[in-house]
């Protein structure tokens, strides 16, 4: 997943899942090629950009996988969002409806995905404000209680799309460091390991 | 993603026969054939049938021609017998390992895995081992690498042949009421397709997913990879996709007729394949995989440029293109847009292609026959344009194509001819501008090549007769000033013709013609005195230069680059020849011309001063100057004409100034700087050098003020008195006076001195001052007599007095000096003498054996003389060596000998 140590660049897993047409593929488009389209299809399958992001003297090259948002192709999110080093779970701010489907996507990676994985909560379509049926305070207190970071975005208008790229990065790179640490304590599992392995040999 | 993508259009595969497989066996239709099966060797196409039939075709080797039925083969053709393995029923799918020493299959709800081995008996054994338990019964299997890929209706899981304790992993589950899952190993097994729906999901060995996902417009009822494409069946079309991103590229159609499953059977190589075999019930239909360069020529032949260019990437990311070809194609389409009058898209395209050649283009700018006609390669490359013809033609002929293409638009026929020039007509004296001008960038950019040296010529050349062509003055002149390979004869009249003399002058001068060179920068600086040329250096280039450095008028520039070629010349009679009027125009750089040091060979000085203009003494000076003090001339009559010509400077100097009085004292101020600055020089030279000849030099001085000039002849010469009275007279410059006297170095010399300041004759009031300064300093050296016999009566006594008694006294001081010290040396001639006669007093005991030290024979009685040194010697060889060796051979003359007691201990 995340992290070549001693390189510059490290290469990071993110994934977007959220509700049909709440934006997942706008974003992506937005982040990566800086473009938007009015009528974007809706994806199949699963589509794969990499884009890379400079924070201070350090490089991550983003590995995204925007999956479908129809629920035919639900099953199919495991293998995409598996081993992620971070998710972004993607409402549409003028659908309730989309807002309950991403706290399902929360709850999912919750219990299915990697406890490490950053997670975003991006309420998307900010630019359609007199539309808004999702309360900016009830997604931000959401979010607060389960631990993600929230902002809302308009791919079409640009707004946070970056922001919510660079603020992951920052926090896998914080992350990373974090991480470095607890490393030492496997080392000192590794030995016990052996020594059972070894014993059944001889046995 | 694909599905957004435009209608497929390309041409990647094409079909090339379709066969009736019983037909072409000869079978009755009373006996009906459903085949089942179908795969492909590179020379043979196998067809199995649902009666148990299998047809062999050989596919031809040249393309094109359909599959030729070779025979139909009995079934039993195995060279075993075909065996039952145990008691394995109800096997719903199998798949075999790498080596396929291994089988994968399913039974039921279990996962066997089975080894299969030849013992020494030449007999199969099977070894079984049952892996995992499957929810779902298996409908398909792949064994990829150490993984074996399981689909069953409710998802797609894994299998690790080397971790089995891992048991089945899943990848992911299928939706609800979907197509069977299939199974499809991509690029020779590294990685594998998932269908779901018509949806293809590419995952790695290890089940992690890779690209995005392929969405096929139809669910296929199979799959194919002919890299660079993936292939698909289904719905009565073949279907074309590229392999790297899922684009869908090509749909075939065939008959709604032909029913039945679909195979497609492709060399399991993966690359390099490129047959592909569609088999219905009745039918087998085969495609042929387009080449990349096919594929692009077609769309150069319908001049589709933009879809070929993004083709050509699309190979060349996919690696299905050579980097020759890629060259190739770029200079294709280079000439296809170039005679279609895109110049900017041509050129850059020419300059994509690393093996295009610069002569290439050489016909577009001059006609055949000329110099360069046989360096032109003939490449034809597909033969979709005309050859190169000259540039104006091209131009003609694509504006006549351009006008029936008007025509038949405004009659509703469609064309091939670019919209832009439709609707915006471009004219001829832009296109050929925009022609000309891309050439040039082409050419440009040929120069940084590696090109033989008649290319170099031809390109060089050409870029020159296209500058003069847009009159880019300035170019022409950066070109022809710098290192080129033009080819003057083929210039030199052009350039002449249409004026570009400047550019010419250049180009001589580059190509070593400096006599040609210089001839015109001669003329182009005679017409710019006489005003007859409008000043043709206000060109872009030089503006820079004027605001800069000021106005440089052409003749000045003439007479630079002129002096440039002048300076590196070694050829004296060239060089005189126009010394005359770059000096005319700039003394500065006649002067640099003659001392130049970048020539070869050195310009004769005799031949030179006489070439020299008489008027323009600075050039002459400087020669001169340059002659004697940087290389270091001996010769003595140029030392004197330099001192000459010096000294008569400073003399028309100072007379000149004194002449015009009525200057400002800022000019005033300058004229004196400059007049002292000329007798410095003037002075230095007089004094350091030894060669010239003083009294030439005198004679012209003689009659002027320059005074100290003449101090340093006349004692160049030695007269002492004259350089003395000059000195204290004259100048009144005691001190130089003194210093003088002090060079000369004899006493006398002060005396004379003394005598000037007493008696200056002339009627000139004595100098007492000057002379008591004169005995204060050096009175002790000078004999009081001579003095007081010289100071006159008229010497006032006060200022006299105090220097009299002060020279006076330190006579009685220096005179008991002498005394002191004749004392101290008597006193001293005592103690030696004293020594001596102790020495001489010394007792001396003489034996038996006591022997002369010189001829070793026994003194005895005789007479003996002893040394200093302790050295006794008979007296007959004390006569033979005398006073000054010992019998030791000490040399005393050489080296004295001091013994302790001898020194005077006072």
């Amino acid at each position: 997943m995340a992290a070549n140590a001693g390189n510059k660049i490290r290469n990071a897993k993110l994934v977007l899942l959220g509700d049909v047409g709440t934006g997942k593929s706008s974003l992506v488009l937005r982040f990566v090629k800086g473009q938007f389209v009015e009528f974007q299809e809706s994806t199949i399958g699963a589509a794969f950009f990499s884009q890379t992001l400079a924070v201070n003297d350090e490089t991550v090259k983003f590995e995204i996988w925007d999956t479908a948002g129809q629920e035919r192709y639900h099953s199919l999110a495991p293998m995409y969002y598996r081993g992620a080093a971070a998710a972004i779970v993607v409402y549409d701010i003028t659908n309730a409806a989309s807002f309950t489907r991403a706290k399902k996507w929360v709850q999912e990676l919750q219990a299915q995905g990697n406890p490490n994985t950053i997670m975003a909560l991006a309420g998307n379509k900010a630019d359609m404000v007199e539309a808004r049926q999702v309360p900016a305070e009830e997604a931000q207190t959401y979010a607060q209680e389960n631990g993600l970071f929230f902002m809302e975005t308009s791919a079409k208008t640009a707004i946070n799309v970056n922001n919510v790229f660079h603020e992951i990065a920052k926090r896998l790179l914080q992350g990373q460091q974090a991480q470095d640490t607890p490393a030492g304590m496997v080392l000192n599992q590794r030995p016990a390991e052996r020594m059972v392995s070894s014993s059944s040999c001889c046995s | 993603m694909g599905s957004n993508s435009p209608p497929p259009s390309r041409a990647a595969l094409e079909p090339f026969a379709t066969l009736d497989p019983a037909a072409l066996a000869g079978l009755p239709p009373s006996s009906p054939l459903t085949v089942r099966s179908a795969a492909v060797s590179a020379q043979h196409l196998y067809i199995g049938t649902g009666g148990g039939k299998l047809l062999l075709f050989t596919l031809q080797s040249q393309p094109q021609s359909p599959p030729e039925f070779l025979r139909l083969l009995p079934i039993p053709l195995l060279s075993r017998p075909v065996r039952r393995l145990g008691s394995l029923r109800n096997v719903s799918a199998v798949a075999a390992s790498d080596d396929r020493s291994s089988l994968a299959l399913s039974v039921g709800k279990k996962l066997l895995l089975l080894h299969l081995t030849l013992n020494d008996a030449d007999e199969l054994e099977v070894q079984t081992r049952e892996i995992a338990a499957v929810v779902d019964a298996v409908k398909a299997l792949a064994w990829v690498g150490d993984s074996v890929f399981v689909a069953t209706a409710s998802g797609y899981s894994l299998f690790s042949t080397t971790n089995t304790a891992q048991g089945l992993i899943d990848i992911f589950t299928l939706p609800e009421s979907t197509r069977p899952p299939r199974v499809k190993p991509l690029s020779g097994g590294d990685e594998i397709m998932l269908l779901v729906d018509n949806v293809g999901v590419v995952v790695g060995r290890s089940g992690h997913p890779i690209g995005s996902s392929f969405v096929f417009n139809t669910a296929p009822d199979c799959i194919a990879e002919v890299f660079p494409y993936v292939v698909v069946a289904g719905d009565s079309k073949v279907d074309v996709y590229r392999r790297r991103n899922g684009a869908h590229l090509q749909a075939i159609p065939f008959a709604r007729a032909a029913t039945g499953a679909l195979i497609v059977a492709s060399e399991d190589a993966g690359t390099g394949s490129d047959v592909i075999v569609v088999a219905t019930a009745y039918k087998v239909f085969c495609y042929r995989k387009v080449s990349a360069v096919e594929q692009i020529k077609a769309l150069l032949r319908t001049k589709s440029y933009g879809e070929a260019i993004s083709l050509l990437k699309e190979f060349e990311d996919d690696g299905e293109i050579s980097k020759d070809m890629i060259s190739f194609v770029h200079a294709q389409l280079g000439f296809l847009l170039f005679f279609d009058l895109r110049f900017e898209d041509a050129v850059n395209h020419f300059l994509l292609s690393e093996t295009m050649q610069p002569a290439e283009i050489f016909p577009f700018i001059m006609r055949d026959p000329n110099r360069w006609s046989d360096l032109v390669p003939r490449k034809h490359y597909w033969g979709l344009h005309a050859p190169p013809k000259p540039l104006e033609e091209v131009i003609d002929d694509g504006l006549v194509t351009l006008q029936q293409a008007l025509f038949l638009k405004k009659a509703g026929v469609d064309t091939v001819v670019d919209e832009d020039f439709l609707s915006n007509p471009p004219s001829r004296a832009d296109l050929l501008e925009l022609a000309i001008r891309n050439i040039i960038r082409y050419l440009c950019a040929s120069r940084e090549k590696e090109l033989s040296s008649a290319e170099m010529e031809g390109v060089d050349t050409l870029l020159m007769y296209l500058y003069r062509a847009l009159d880019l003055v300035a170019d022409m002149e950066k070109l022809a000033s710098s290192q080129n390979s033009c080819v003057v004869e083929e210039l030199e009249s052009l350039l002449d013709d249409s004026g570009h003399l400047r550019t010419l002058a250049f180009l001589y001068g580059s190509k070593g013609m400096c006599s040609k060179s210089l001839g015109i920068w001669r003329i182009l600086a005679r017409n710019y005195s006489t005003g007859l040329w409008k000043n043709h250096a206000s060109l872009s280039e030089t503006d820079s230069l004027e605001t800069s450095v000021g106005k440089m008028s052409g003749e000045e520039i003439a007479a630079i680059e002129a002096s440039k070629i002048l300076q590196a010349s070694s050829d004296q009679d060239l060089v005189l020849e126009h010394l005359g009027w770059v000096a005319d125009i700039d003394q500065e750089l006649a002067t640099a011309i003659l001392t130049s040091e970048t020539r070869e060979k050195q310009l004769s000085p005799e031949m030179v001063v006489a070439a020299i203009d008489p008027e323009k003494v600075g050039i002459h000076q400087r020669y001169l100057q340059w002659l004697i003090e940087e290389q270091g001339c001996e010769e003595p009559h140029y030392h004197t004409s330099y001192a000459l010509s010096l000294s008569k400077s400073a003399m028309d100097a100072v007379h000149s100034e004194s002449n015009y009085g009525d200057k400002n004292n800022k000019e005033f101020d300058s004229d004196m700087q400059f007049i002292y600055l000329l007798r410095e020089k003037l002075q230095l030279f007089l004094q350091a050098s030894d060669l010239y000849d003083p009294e030439e030099v005198l004679d012209v001085i003689s009659e002027s003020e320059l005074w100290l000039e003449k101090a340093i002849l006349y004692r160049k010469m030695g007269q002492e008195n004259i350089v003395l009275q000059i000195l204290a007279l004259k100048l009144e410059d005691s001190e130089a006076a003194e210093q003088y006297c002090a060079e000369i170095g004899r006493d006398d010399a002060y005396i004379q001195l003394l005598d000037l300041y007493l008696d200056p004759k002339n009627g000139k009031e004595p100098m007492f001052t000057a002379a008591v300064r004169l005995l204060h300093n050096h009175g002790e050296s000078l004999d009081p007599l001579q003095v007081l016999e010289r100071l006159s009566a008229d010497m006032p006594l006060q200022l006299a007095s105090n220097t009299i008694l002060r020279m006076l006294r330190a006579r009685v001081h220096h005179h008991r000096q002498g005394q002191i010290v004749h004392n101290l040396s008597r006193a001293t001639n005592l103690d030696a003498k004293l020594t001596r006669l102790e020495e001489r007093s010394r007792h001396v005991q003489l034996t038996d054996e006591s022997i002369c030290d010189s001829c070793r024979a026994r003194l005895g009685t005789k007479l003996f003389v002893m040394y200093p040194d302790d050295s006794v010697v008979c007296y007959r060889c004390y006569r033979n060596q005398g006073d000054s060796a010992s019998g030791r051979g000490r040399n005393f003359s050489n080296g004295a000998i001091f013994k302790q007691s001898w020194l005077v201990s006072r």
